[in-house]
């Protein structure tokens, strides 16, 4: 058994070489879509990252029936997914909009002003409400959708969908959103 | 009328969504209607703003020290696989926790259990108070027992029997008049001789005698006058 593998001890992994250098791999390239996942479920860095370290724990301990890439990804996503929404169940409907410190403003790459920024946040706070108002299942799309611009066809591989039903959903999740934020962005800075 | 039309097209046309065939019709009314105008080009905004939200709300990246805590929790969890009597420690804790509860629970008991006569149950058997009422009260014993009686303490009423000294037994709350009883035939101003008798006078079974009852004297009848006359003959 070479370091790679020792590097992840114990279970199936650490008694295969190949595997631990497969894990080694996935743990290269996606944990950012996990972190990203919980991000949009609960708008907190921190657990954010949390959530994706136990989402990344699990598939290392299920790693031996998921060692495809795009089959890893898609359980990876669903998992984080899931464990955001648990999170935020247990602690119910809470402070989590209040944290916003680190997190890029919708006007990060200008120059704002007091007042420009303290409208993108609250337009950012009034995205997420929105957001956290939409059922689960278009939820998930419209989260995935914005991670890295990802298109109908990589979503449904991710969410383990028709993407004729990632698209449908995808349309649903914009107009809920549209119609849930169009009073409110008169007051917001314009991109 | 026809703005009401497309008031229903306008999100789904901000939206790229909106049916090929309808798009221009909706573009030839925005052309000409101000407030269509207007309102699609919000429409349009609005979708700008909700992708650019919900990016904004997922960009971000882990911390550089994501790799490094994953592996140490993977390390962390396979060292208590690893060492099994680890994986059961929390119960074993568990278990000796228990323990020492129930252990101080069955000492505290049985201190609890010991004899005390002032917890006697009522209707609890009072033969022994004759043993003492009838002893000598001379007795160096029972003098010694019912000295310093007349409040006794609660340690001592708990204080396991180490003597062969008579216990009396008296129900719940007349251990202070037992022991005046006591203190009383000790010094002489009661006869524990007399009470005893007066007592064993009460327990005598009543004698009863039997009532003498004369037979019934049943005179001869007549067969002609007293037979009755719907008798039955067989």
């Amino acid at each position: 058994m070479d370091a790679l593998a020792a590097s992840f001890p114990g279970s199936e992994v650490s008694q295969d070489e190949s595997l631990a250098r497969e894990f080694e791999q996935r743990l290269a390239d996606c944990p950012k879509l996990a972190y990203r996942v919980a991000l949009g479920v609960l708008h907190n860095p921190t657990e954010a990252e949390d959530v994706a370290q136990e989402a990344m724990l699990r598939a290392y301990h299920n790693f031996y029936r998921l060692r495809d890439r795009e089959r890893f990804r898609g359980w990876l996503v669903r998992v984080a997914f899931r464990l955001a929404l648990d999170r935020i169940r247990a602690k119910g409907r809470r402070q989590r909009h209040e944290h916003d410190a680190m997190r890029a403003t919708l006007n990060a790459q200008r120059e704002a002003s007091v007042e420009n920024l303290v409208a993108a946040r609250e337009f950012e706070r009034q995205v997420a409400q929105a957001l956290d108002a939409l059922p689960e299942k278009l939820r998930i799309v419209m989260v995935l959708a914005a991670i890295e611009g990802y298109n109908t066809r990589e979503v449904a591989q991710l969410a383990g969908l028709p993407e004729g039903t990632v698209k449908s959903r995808l349309f649903l999740a914009r107009k809920k959103l549209a119609e849930s934020l169009q009073c409110r962005v008169k007051n917001t800075p314009a991109g | 009328m026809s703005c009401e039309k497309y008031s229903g097209w306008l999100t789904d046309a901000a939206l790229g969504e909106l049916r090929a065939e309808r798009e221009p019709e909706l573009l030839a009314h925005a052309s000409e209607c101000d407030s269509c105008r207007e309102a699609l080009s919000h429409a349009r905004e609005v979708g700008e703003f909700v992708d650019r939200g919900v990016e904004a709300l997922v960009a971000g990246e882990p911390s550089p020290h994501f790799a490094t805590n994953l592996r140490r929790r993977i390390a962390q969890e396979t060292e208590s696989l690893q060492s099994p009597w680890m994986a059961w420690a929390p119960i074993i804790a568990a278990a000796l926790a228990i323990t020492a509860v129930l252990a101080i629970m069955v000492a505290h008991s049985h201190v609890r259990s010991l004899p005390n006569p002032s917890l006697a149950p009522a209707g609890a058997p009072i033969s022994a108070l004759h043993e003492a009422a009838t002893a000598s009260p001379t007795s160096p014993q029972l003098a010694r027992r019912t000295e310093g009686k007349h409040a006794p303490e609660p340690s001592t009423q708990a204080r396991p029997r180490t003597t062969a000294l008579p216990e009396i037994i008296v129900p719940k709350g007349q251990l202070s008049a037992a022991a005046q009883l006591s203190a009383a035939i000790n010094s002489g101003r009661v006869d524990g001789n007399q009470l005893l008798a007066a007592q064993q006078e009460y327990q005598k079974p009543l004698e009863v005698q039997p009532v003498e009852i004369a037979p019934l004297e049943i005179p001869a009848l007549d067969d002609a006058t007293e037979k009755p006359a719907n008798s039955i003959r067989f």
